[in-house]
């Protein structure tokens, strides 16, 4: 096709304000206006909505347009939306670029003049590049229908119930030598008071006795390999692995969930609280154990009669972490009620910055502890709770001084057991988890989600999903709903037994091949042959992955690395630079 | 006018894209002097791609990928890592400083190395001035007057 009868169709996204509001996408859009081969340029709020893929769909059939080029988010996100809108109607999906004018340019850059200079570059590389895009065929792989569970806790247990349940293999790998998790610590929930028990031995007892299930305790994922439908997964014992641990295996799965969950705040990091100090300072997981135990004892072995519940311990706070950690809230009104029903006549002061009593049966269960006559004590996050000794004419052990918000008035507490309700943390070992399954983490550690809206589950690697507090901090309602919704997605795409890839692969063009071998030598695949008797090389597209890297090393340029093809990214290159 | 360098980098779609996506879903800042182009692996990048860059007007080329031993087609970043050192050899003799020349391993998760890398790479460039040999290929006096 000649660049005389390219009918490109230029679209920029302003992404409600996330691109508009730095970048002049009407400048954008001016400058594609006057591009060889571009006939149709708009702008519009979202182009990813239904009425902007539409707008696509319609100018492609009206105006005859046989490339597009979308300047929006980056193609990680919305590039098979798009290439779906292509196939709508009726144009092959590989007809189609992206250029990222949001991640990669509103959302980094503030001087607006500048950031449109460089959305107009980006979307120039775009233009051009498109013009040598090649129609391909789909390509499709079959989809190994099981999966691997990484955490053995409530989200990893759910996930692997409801795949197996389905029919399907699951491998459900747990670092600690039982399964459970964090929730196996805790003795009561809250607000409905259920024994954390009962939530997690009948599923506990259900993996166990699955057979699709295979356990595999005091384990962690090794290595990682492959892509969505086809990878290749190493387990192995945990750590440095002891004796006698099971040797180190290897799996194909489909699919990976990743449910490995939370640690606690480190107490010990506030000193004005005490923790590690004044004996009787405890943290809430701490309290939990003696809860479970059916015993609440001071260390020196008395039933403590003064009771005082310290909130956000590590969260909402500007030293440790800025977030709400979402479950200590509910959880100290549980303690008071339980610590009212083991000890009647104990006094409970909960010390609280904001009550966030946001979900199902949560209000009510304050106005219930309101009702029971806790005292709440409300305090400023910057000026926290100080914790003492008492004196040796105080009947109790300690003395809190609440700087109260509401009255505004310095108040003083008795207190024989301070709880620190210490809030959720990426565990430390999360970054490498991140990297063996090719995940981001935010700046807190949490995994990051493919949209923290509209695909919590999914992340931006494909087949790889997050459930639970892996995330973010979350109670069991939603880590449950989190495990059952990655299961789901997983259940669709196993239900549909091939997936689509990209339909990229190398190519020789046998003819000007000079049969030097240097391709066969470095293709991490295996999947280049060489030919003996014509002396020439050939690429098996089943092995191969599209890398490139033997296209880029051809001393002859003769190896196409097709939907990455040298043509492509030089005319890419000119685009930006023109 | 002060010197605002072009720089383009070849960024591998599994590794360094996804870490200057995450720069972005961050809302770390960095200066716009970079303009990225995808490519599967950093092993992609011919030495043909970036002399193209540096003639056709960049100041400075990034080649970034996964780190050595994380490449997610095995080893495709050995070709990298193996290729450059050679390229900035024959930029040497085409008396090109090789220091416009910089490769770099980011993962998916190291936004915040993505904003570090690029920040450096900017300030060194700007030391160095405009690449000597941008737009050599098509402008006829510097031809002549050789």
């Amino acid at each position: 096709m000649t660049r005389d009868e390219l009918r490109i169709g230029v679209y920029v996204c302003n992404c409600g304000t996330n691109i508009a509001k730095v970048v002049d996408c009407e400048a954008v859009v001016e400058m594609a206006a006057r591009l060889p081969g571009v006939v149709v340029t708009r702008s519009y709020k979202y182009m990813c909505s239904t009425p902007g893929q539409e707008m696509i769909v319609q100018d492609i059939k009206d105006q005859r347009l046989n490339r597009v080029v979308v300047a929006a988010c980056s193609p990680r996100m919305h590039e098979r939306t798009f290439r779906k809108a292509l196939q709508t109607a009726g144009l092959n999906q590989y007809f189609f670029e992206m250029a990222n004018i949001r991640e990669q340019c509103s959302w980094v850059h503030d001087d607006s003049e500048a950031a449109t200079r460089k959305a107009q570059a980006l979307t120039r590389g775009a233009v051009y590049r498109v013009a040598f895009h090649e129609p391909l065929d789909k390509l499709y792989v079959d989809m190994c229908p099981s999966t691997l569970v990484i955490g053995g806790g409530i989200a990893g247990l759910t996930a692997a119930l409801e795949l197996a349940e389905a029919g399907y293999p699951v491998h459900l790998v747990e670092k600690t030598e039982r399964l459970g998790g964090n929730l196996a610590r805790v003795d009561l929930t809250a607000p409905f008071l259920d024994p954390a028990a009962d939530l997690l031995t009948d599923r506990i007892t259900r993996v166990h006795e699955n057979r699709a299930i295979k356990v595999y305790l005091a384990s962690e994922l090794k290595e990682l390999s492959g892509y969505v439908g086809n990878f290749e997964a190493v387990i192995g014992p945990a750590g440095e692995g002891s004796p006698g641990a099971a040797p180190s295996c290897t799996v194909s799965v489909g699919s990976i969930v990743v449910c490995t969950g939370y640690t606690e705040f480190d107490a010990s990091r506030i000193t004005h609280y005490g923790y590690g100090r004044l004996p009787n300072v405890i943290t809430s997981f701490e309290f939990e154990a003696m809860l479970r135990a059916g015993r609440i004892a001071t260390r020196e072995g008395r039933t403590p009669q003064y009771f005082a519940i310290v909130h956000c311990v590590g969260s909402r706070s500007r030293e440790y972490h800025g977030y709400c950690s979402r479950v200590c809230c509910m959880t100290a009104l549980k303690y008071a009620h339980e610590i009212k029903s083991a000890i009647p006549g104990a006094y409970v002061s909960d010390v609280y910055v904001d009550m966030h009593a946001f979900g199902k049966g949560h209000e009510e269960f304050y106005r219930q502890s309101s009702e029971a006559k806790t005292l709440f004590l409300m305090y400023d996050k910057n000026e926290h709770p100080l914790i003492k000794r008492a004196g040796p004419h105080d009947d109790c052990e300690m003395l809190i001084e609440v700087n109260e918000k509401l009255s505004g008035e310095v108040i003083e507490i008795p207190a024989d057991m301070v709880i620190l309700m210490v809030g959720m943390e990426a565990r430390p070992d999360a970054a490498h988890v991140a990297h063996l399954v090719n995940i981001s983490q935010d700046k807190e550690g949490w995994f990051i989600e493919s949209h923290p809206k509209l695909d919590p589950v999914a992340t931006t690697t494909e087949g790889v999903y997050i459930a639970g507090t892996c995330a973010a901090p979350k109670d069991i309602p939603d880590t449950v709903a989190q495990a059952r919704a990655a299961a789901a997605r997983i259940l669709a795409r196993i239900a549909r037994e091939k997936i689509e890839i990209d339909a990229v692969f190398a190519e020789v063009d046998e003819e000007a091949c000079s049969g030097c071998r240097t391709c066969v030598e470095l293709c991490p695949y295996s999947a280049i042959e060489f030919d003996e008797g014509r002396r020439r090389s050939r690429v098996n597209s089943a092995l191969c992955k599209a890398c490139g890297a033997c296209a880029a090393a051809c001393p002859s340029g003769v190896i196409k690395a097709r939907h990455f093809t040298d043509r492509q990214i030089l005319a890419q290159i000119e685009g930006i630079l023109a | 006018m002060s010197f605002e360098p072009k720089i383009v980098a070849f960024l591998c779609n599994w590794c360094s894209y996804t870490g200057a996506d995450l720069a972005g879903t961050s809302r770390m800042h960095y200066p716009p002097n970079v303009v990225s182009i995808r490519v599967n692996c950093s092993g992609r990048v011919s030495p043909l791609m970036v002399m193209s860059a540096l003639s056709k007007g960049a100041d400075a080329v990034l080649i970034s990928g996964c780190h050595i031993g994380d490449c997610h087609y095995v080893t495709g970043n050995w070709q990298t890592e193996k290729r450059v050192p050679l390229l900035k050899k024959g930029l040497e003799a085409l008396g090109v400083d090789p220091r416009r020349v910089r490769l770099e391993w980011v993962s998916a998760s190291e936004g915040a190395r993505f904003v570090e890398v690029v920040q450096d790479f900017i300030a060194e460039i700007e030391r160095l001035g405009p690449n000597p040999i941008k737009g050599a290929s098509h402008d006829r006096r510097a031809a002549c007057s050789l």
